[in-house]
């Protein structure tokens, strides 16, 4: 087991019959950002309490920086964190909220003002060392929670959701200032989010949780362009589908009979001929084409159901046979009108094992 | 020393649960512990001394008390004077809550406020001046003085009841009603009473309860024709018999508990707070 | 005379529907307070004439002074005490512990009961024959006779806290559930031990909710009536004081009674001014602490 600045280990949490956290077994490497992503009830939340210690697991270890910290309260662990609704002590100034856990820590007084000070430049909010919370705008507000996290330098920093109370483009800024604040410092992070496009581009890795359970984890670039099943292929970013079945395996490639259409895809390791996949392709990477051309692989005919202008894009509904409909998405400069005949070339399908 | 009082403390804290379940109980019980006493020195006989529980047990209290302190008197009086406080403060209400809950008024908040007045200060305040002006009409010793001596303490809670009910009566139900076909006469009797119901009955219970329970106001209005409940059992304190007074407490206590135990099953009991304050 | 009836016909049917209700508040309330002012500047049992002398006699007299200090003691004592019992009390009351309805409809209870009865039943509870003295005498090694509650002023203040602790309570209570939970995590987070929690961010932000209810377990007591005149044995707080005067001297003493009415409500009117400037003060800080 690599030894990571994070580690879960076995980590399981129930609440009644509803497994929050399943097994989980983690690692997240000094100095890296690690987002765990997935939808509502996944255990993400769960899995961060879990490292903070306001929850206790039921089984498993948790470590950081090599220390097993499972039975440490949380005051003890010395953490910081990042919260979606900001909790900033409103009956304290932001210099108060900032010097906090220096405070509580009786850090020299000297040194408190030295640290809070720096702090407070690090999110630029030197200016504002007197205002109280309700004085200041959401994104303020949970600079000033950076600040107070990150004030006395813990070695791992986690963040809750920290942006979802924020407008769209405010997102965006914040997106920026904490990649660029963490790597700065060299801090090791734990983000969790439900937003795909915050994970892909804030992180160095992403896990990717589902129902308890760790489905993938990997670089940004790997979940999205080699999701490990249909879950997560479904989670980031569009998909397709398409269920077929096995027809010749040779090599490294093999041929899968989806309904009329014959797909050429890489061999899956472990499907024979006979057995039931699904293929999946991503919109964007399906091409249309007014007219077939001989000797391309994976050509189909269809026919344009719904066409939608999106401004920059349009996205296509397109049909090639009863029950068989794909979604493409190209740019708007070409442009094919509801039920025109257009050829479709799907250049890159991944297959997973169908279950059931 | 400190030292010693931090480490204290701190296995206290640590106990905490413990700790905390011994400070629930012991609280709940100093609560439960005085109505406990009131009801067993109602029915002890022979109880001097040293003991935790009465010896025997006996219902002579309650049959002197009904008997020889003349309960069942007192009991028709305080039903009277309840019924005609609660008929005036109701009509009082009804008319008044409609204006509040339906009608402009300007500052109203500030009229609502001073129509609460009367039960923001302490009682004694003002029933000076009402004992004054009941000897000077002859009031005094009646049942519609001591009557209306209460209306001051429950027509303020009927207004405020009756305006909340009066101001949720939705319009538009009405007028769905009228559009269904039914006259001012029918939609009155179909669906502004039945609406309404409940609302007067809280009204009308909340306000007799006020009454039956009032004391003060009562004190310096009655007479020798019109002693209630709350007069009789303080007077029985005088007395110093404390079992005989045990036994008019409870029978003052109890239908008060039984109406409790019934909105009990109805409402929620955090709303009773700003009905209901100590005489 | 229509065109008035109809320029003004809403406003004189509310008038109209407010009348009982304005007959009644000036017959039986305003009337009789006004009766009370004058009164307390009449001379004693004269009918005519104005003078200070039931205010001067009164508070010149040690008595008077007395009793007015009582009443301020027994309401600041039996305040502190509630605060003292209601904050403990809402902190173990606000985590869901086994049975935290029943605890809560307990702290309800005084509010219920009249306050002639609960009285009673305290009297019967801390007296020379009752449990708890006779705990004492069983159960607590250098106690040989019984302690005296009833009729002292402690005694008094412990009455009062029973039967009003419960407006501290429950606005404690509240202030504690509306915080949010996740600045406590924060401070944890941060470094703060649960003690730190308390003392550092929880007090602090309650404190505005614990001085509100604490205003009307003071009021209640500065002018609780039926408990002193049954409870209080010698020791007459304002409102008693007020009462002796027109039930023990024949003829009564309306004057010197309204006097004390008087001085009564316009301290009531000023300690509810500084209370009120005191929670603003203290109100300011908190306002971003609902959830």
């Amino acid at each position: 087991m690599a030894d990571g600045m994070i580690e879960f280990r076995e980590v399981t949490k129930r609440y009644g019959g509803l497994v929050a956290n399943d097994r989980l077994s983690l690692s997240i490497r000094r100095g890296e950002l690690m987002t765990l992503l997935g939808p509502s009830g996944c255990g993400k939340t769960t899995a961060l309490r879990c490292l903070t210690g306001y929850i206790r697991p039921d089984a498993g270890r948790i470590l950081i920086d090599g220390k097993d910290v499972t039975d440490l309260p949380t005051h003890q662990r010395e953490l910081g964190m990042v919260f979606q609704n900001f909790a900033l002590f409103p009956h304290m100034s932001v210099w108060d909220n900032v010097a906090f856990p220096l405070m509580i820590r009786s850090a020299p007084k000297a040194e408190r003002a030295e640290q809070v000070g720096e702090a407070l430049r690090l999110v630029r909010l030197e200016g504002y060392r007197g205002h109280y919370p309700r004085q200041l705008s959401g994104g303020q507000q949970q600079r000033v929670g950076l600040a107070r996290a990150l004030v006395y330098r813990p070695k791992v920093l986690l963040l809750d959701e920290p942006l979802s109370n924020l407008d769209a483009k405010l997102r965006e800024e914040m997106r920026f200032e904490i990649k660029e604040v963490v790597t700065r410092l060299g801090i090791t992070a734990m983000y969790v989010t439900h937003d795909q496009a915050e994970a892909l581009a804030l992180s160095d890795r992403v896990a990717i949780m589902n129902r308890g359970r760790l489905e993938q984890v990997g670089t940004p670039e790997e979940i999205y362009e080699k999701p490990g099943s249909r879950f997560v292929a479904e989670f980031i970013g569009l998909s397709n589908f398409l269920e077929g079945s096995v027809q010749t395996v040779d090599g490294a490639e093999m041929v899968v009979q989806a309904q009329h259409l014959r797909v050429l895809t890489a061999a899956l390791p472990g499907a024979g001929p006979g057995q039931k996949v699904v293929l999946f392709v991503r919109p964007n990477e399906i091409e249309i084409r007014p007219r077939p051309e001989p000797g391309v692989v994976n050509l189909f005919e269809a026919r344009v159901e719904k066409a939608t202008y999106l401004g920059d894009t349009m996205d296509y509904r397109l049909t090639l046979g009863p029950g068989l409909e794909l979604r493409v998405q190209t740019d708007a400069r070409n442009r094919h009108d509801q039920g025109a005949a257009v050829w479709l070339q799907l250049p890159r399908v991944r297959s997973w094992i169908a279950e059931g | 020393m400190r030292t010693i009082l931090r480490a204290y403390l701190r296995g206290l804290w640590e106990g905490k649960l413990v700790l905390g379940y011994t400070l629930l109980l012991s609280f709940s019980l100093l609560i439960i512990a005085p109505f406990l006493m009131i009801l067993l020195r109602s029915v002890g006989k022979g109880w001097f001394g040293r003991l935790w529980f009465p010896p025997q047990l006996t219902l002579d209290w309650y049959r002197w008390a009904v008997e020889v302190g003349n309960i069942p008197d007192v009991m028709k009086n305080t039903l009277i004077i309840g019924v005609i406080a609660v008929a005036v403060s109701t009509v009082i209400g009804i008319f008044a809550g409609w204006a509040f809950g339906r009608r402009q008024i300007p500052g109203k908040e500030i009229l609502m406020a001073i129509v609460l007045l009367p039960r923001m200060i302490p009682p004694i305040t003002y029933a000076l001046g009402v004992a004054k002006i009941f000897y000077t009409l002859d009031l005094v010793n009646t049942y519609l003085g001591v009557a209306l001596a209460h209306v001051s303490v429950c027509a303020p809670y009927a207004i405020l009841v009756l305006a909340t009910t009066f101001e949720g009566l939705d319009e538009r139900v009405l007028e769905a009603a009228g559009v269904c076909g039914a006259n001012t006469l029918k939609r009155f009797f179909y669906v502004v009473l039945p609406l309404i119901m409940p609302g007067i009955l809280a009204s009308m219970i909340f306000s007799f309860t006020h009454s039956y329970n009032e004391f003060t106001l009562t004190l310096l209005t009655y007479g020798p024709h019109t002693v209630t409940l709350p007069v009789r059992t303080y007077l029985a304190v005088g007395d110093g018999y404390w079992e005989i007074t045990s036994a008019m407490a409870v029978i003052m206590v109890l239908p008060s508990l039984l109406i409790l135990a019934m909105i009990q099953r109805r409402a929620k009991p955090e709303r009773l707070v700003g009905g209901f304050k100590g005489v | 005379m229509t065109s008035f009836w109809r320029a003004h016909s809403t406003g004189l049917v509310t008038l109209l529907l407010l009348l009982p209700a304005l007959a009644g508040f000036f017959g039986l309330f305003f009337y009789p307070m006004l009766l009370t002012v004058i009164l307390s500047f009449r001379p004693e049992g004269e009918t005519v004439g104005w003078t200070l002398q039931n205010y001067a006699t009164f508070l010149r007299d040690p008595d008077g002074q007395w009793v007015i200090t009582l009443t301020f003691l027994l309401a600041l004592g039996a305040t502190a005490l509630s605060v003292l019992l209601s904050v403990p009390l809402s902190l173990i009351l606000r985590r869901k512990v086994r049975g935290h309805l029943f605890y809560r409809l307990m702290v309800l209870v005084p509010l219920v009961i009249p306050g002639l009865i609960g009285a009673l039943g305290l009297l019967l509870f801390w007296g020379p024959r009752g449990w708890f003295n006779l705990f004492l005498l069983q159960f607590v090694p250098f106690v040989t006779r019984p302690v005296a509650v009833d009729y002292t002023p402690h005694g008094l203040v412990f009455f009062y806290v029973w039967l009003y602790f419960p407006y501290t309570c429950v606005t404690t209570l509240s202030a504690l559930e509306a915080l949010d939970p996740g600045i406590e995590e924060a401070g944890a987070v941060a470094g703060a031990t649960p003690w730190q929690v308390l003392r550092h961010i929880v007090l602090p932000l309650i404190t505005p909710g614990i001085l509100a209810g604490s205003v009307l377990t003071f009021m209640a007591a500065f002018g609780a009536f039926s408990v002193p005149l049954i409870a209080g044995g010698n020791y007459r707080p304002l409102a008693v004081e007020i009462y002796k005067q027109i039930s023990v001297p024949i003829p009564a003493h309306w004057s010197a009674a309204s006097a004390i009415a008087m001085i009564m409500g316009v301290l009531q009117v000023a300690f509810l001014a500084l209370y009120m400037r005191l929670i603003r003060r203290m109100g300011g800080a908190a306002a971003g602490a609902a959830r």
